[in-house]
């Protein structure tokens, strides 16, 4: 199923991009398909990170193609890649700090939108129409992660697992295709993540591809339909997660212990 | 929050009052002040927007300030354009320097931002006093003639305190639609985080360059505006005691809110102003050396006790006494 090119939405090949010496991403290939969530997990250093971020453009391939939907993205830049449906969170926020809550989700927004510089300073009717959409739209985003009520509080007062909602919300807004979420569940209580499962749940019932890099085990087991395992920048298993779990080089490389 | 509007009261009552002082004042004096007030609060508001809410440690405000006021100069005083066109002509020129010297220079962050902008403020400065058959050289441009628009000329203080100062508000006026807009979410996002700014469709490059155009516009128009105020322009102007003169004003008045830098200035000119009239009859030749040592220290205190200026106190205050009057109803 996965060889063929209409069930595969994300195409990573033989992707490397090193620092300094060392490879961060070391030939690594899988794919994603369409409407699944895909999980990428891994000891710390792994990769993961560096993955997310490469597809999305904020770090040049040194080699290798990402293709999504067809088409080639590698080495696009960031808001050029972010354009074509795919949206992202960041494992540590990166949310716009002087912003309010519903601030930052319009920024989601950015990309279709369109009035200008001139049209927004002297306020014509077009961009007022505009901003009113906008803010409609990203208040549907908050409703959506729960965060309708914190709409007007700057991002400072948030907890941080509220703060992992805006991303979300941020991302959400950007009416993707294609969503990569970094360690959504980290440092999330138990009743918090049990909100995100169900968010995820809910944004997979709406058609959206999920690509998830997470610590959390039981987190990532219980969602993922497919598991790609980073050791050292190199790919050691792909699968379900009842393979991946029972793979030795999985047990020795990343868990240690029995799942 | 940043760019919440304020109170439409707020701005008519600012109008209001700008529009009754020169009838409420004794002589030109005032209102002549005031025309300074209004230039430099313009470009002060420019320059603040550009660190505060974009990140950009842009110092190149008084290069475009001078050569919008030589490239009007010059147009105007050798009659090649009439006025009100050459204010157009430099506006179009300086907005193609900043766009050509910005797509390279923006690229560049912080600091080293800083230091480039820097350069360019000596080397315009540097390059207008040298080139004394077009700009006067060191002795200034002479021979500007006044403002005229469709047959009216402007003529005194009173008539260039109303230009400047509509000229200001609506600079500013058009900053606070920008910053609580598409365009200013992105300018602000920049400032916060160029990474996620990129992952959200906005394009860095591009923004920053639109941007930094922007406020070389408005630092042209002042420019050009000024130089048929004063009828008269040296490089040195335009130069470092400017853009010190500038970071004073965006200190004392604050970053954080559009208006702060627009209250700097009217405090700073203010002050120096009465300053003056009261050390002349005390100590006539250290007139400038007190000057010096009192904004020194005023600018140390303001730094320790309202880090955000007067506008971020002010706001503090109103803020306080929203939850008194909250608490009591």
């Amino acid at each position: 199923m996965a060889s063929q090119p209409d069930s595969v939405l994300l195409d990573v090949q033989n992707l490397s991009r090193s620092f300094a010496g060392i490879h961060a991403l070391n030939v690594v290939s899988f794919s994603v398909e369409p409407g699944r969530i895909t999980s990428v997990i891994g000891p710390n250093g792994a990769g993961k990170s560096t993955l997310i971020n490469v597809i999305t453009g904020v770090y040049t391939p040194d080699s290798g193609g990402i293709s999504f939907a067809g088409k080639n993205i590698a080495a696009l830049p960031a808001h050029v890649v972010a354009s074509k449906g795919i949206a992202r969170t960041f494992q540590l926020e990166e949310l716009f700090s002087s912003m309010t809550v519903i601030e930052n989700a319009m920024t989601g927004c950015h990309g279709k939108s369109r009035s200008g510089m001139l049209a927004c300073g002297f306020a014509l009717p077009s961009a007022r129409r505009e901003e009113k959409r906008i803010h409609d739209e990203a208040m549907e985003c908050l409703t959506m992660v729960g965060l309708e009520e914190k709409a007007s509080e700057p991002i400072s007062r948030l907890p941080l697992g509220e703060r992992k909602l805006v991303g979300i919300a941020r991302a959400l807004c950007m009416k993707p295709s294609f969503l990569m979420l970094d360690e959504p569940a980290g440092g999330l209580a138990g009743h918090e993540v049990e909100r995100l499962v169900g968010l995820i749940h809910s944004l997979l019932e709406q058609g959206l591809t999920i690509l998830l890099v997470e610590h959390n085990m039981p987190f990532v087991m219980s969602l993922s339909e497919k598991i790609v395992v980073l050791d050292a920048g190199v790919k050691i298993a792909e699968g379900p997660p009842e393979t991946v779990k029972n793979d030795e080089r999985v047990i020795k490389a990343y868990l240690g212990q029995e799942l | 929050m940043k760019s919440k509007r304020p109170l439409p009261v707020l701005w008519i009552l600012v109008i209001v009052g700008l529009a009754v002082l020169p009838f409420v004042t004794p002589g030109t004096y005032v209102i002549g002040v005031m025309c300074f007030v209004a230039f430099y609060a313009t470009l002060a508001c420019g320059m603040a927007v550009l660190l505060e809410q974009a990140g950009l440690f842009s110092l190149a405000a008084p290069t475009f300030f001078g050569l919008g006021a030589y490239v009007a100069g010059i147009l105007a005083a050798r009659e090649i354009l009439p006025p009100w066109a050459g204010i157009i002509v430099a506006a179009v020129v300086v907005a193609a320097i900043a766009y050509v010297i910005g797509a390279p220079l923006l690229r560049l962050r912080g600091y080293y931002l800083a230091c480039a902008t820097f350069g360019l403020l000596f080397i315009v400065e540097i390059a207008l006093a040298q080139s004394g058959e077009i700009t006067g050289g060191h002795d200034g441009l002479i021979g500007i003639p006044p403002l005229s628009v469709f047959g009216f000329t402007l003529r005194g203080d009173l008539h260039y305190y109303f230009v400047s100062w509509g000229f200001c508000l609506g600079c500013l006026w058009f900053f606070f639609n920008l910053m609580s807009s598409r365009v200013g979410r992105a300018v602000r996002a920049l400032h916060d985080s160029e990474i996620a700014a990129s992952t959200v469709s906005i394009n860095v490059a591009r923004c920053k360059l639109h941007v930094f155009v922007l406020t070389a516009v408005m630092a042209s128009v002042a420019g050009s505006l000024y130089c048929f105020y004063l009828q008269f322009t040296t490089p040195s102007m335009f130069g470092f005691p400017l853009l010190v003169e500038l970071f004073t004003m965006i200190v004392i008045g604050g970053a954080t809110t559009l208006y702060g830098p627009v209250l700097g200035a009217v405090v700073l000119i203010w002050l120096r102003e009465a300053i003056h009239v009261y050390l002349k009859g005390i100590l006539p030749k250290l007139t400038a050396e007190v000057d010096a040592v009192f904004f020194g220290v005023l600018i140390v205190a303001i730094l320790i006790f309202m880090p955000e200026g007067l506008a971020g106190g002010l706001d503090r205050l109103a803020h306080f006494g929203r939850r008194l009057l909250g608490k009591s109803a």
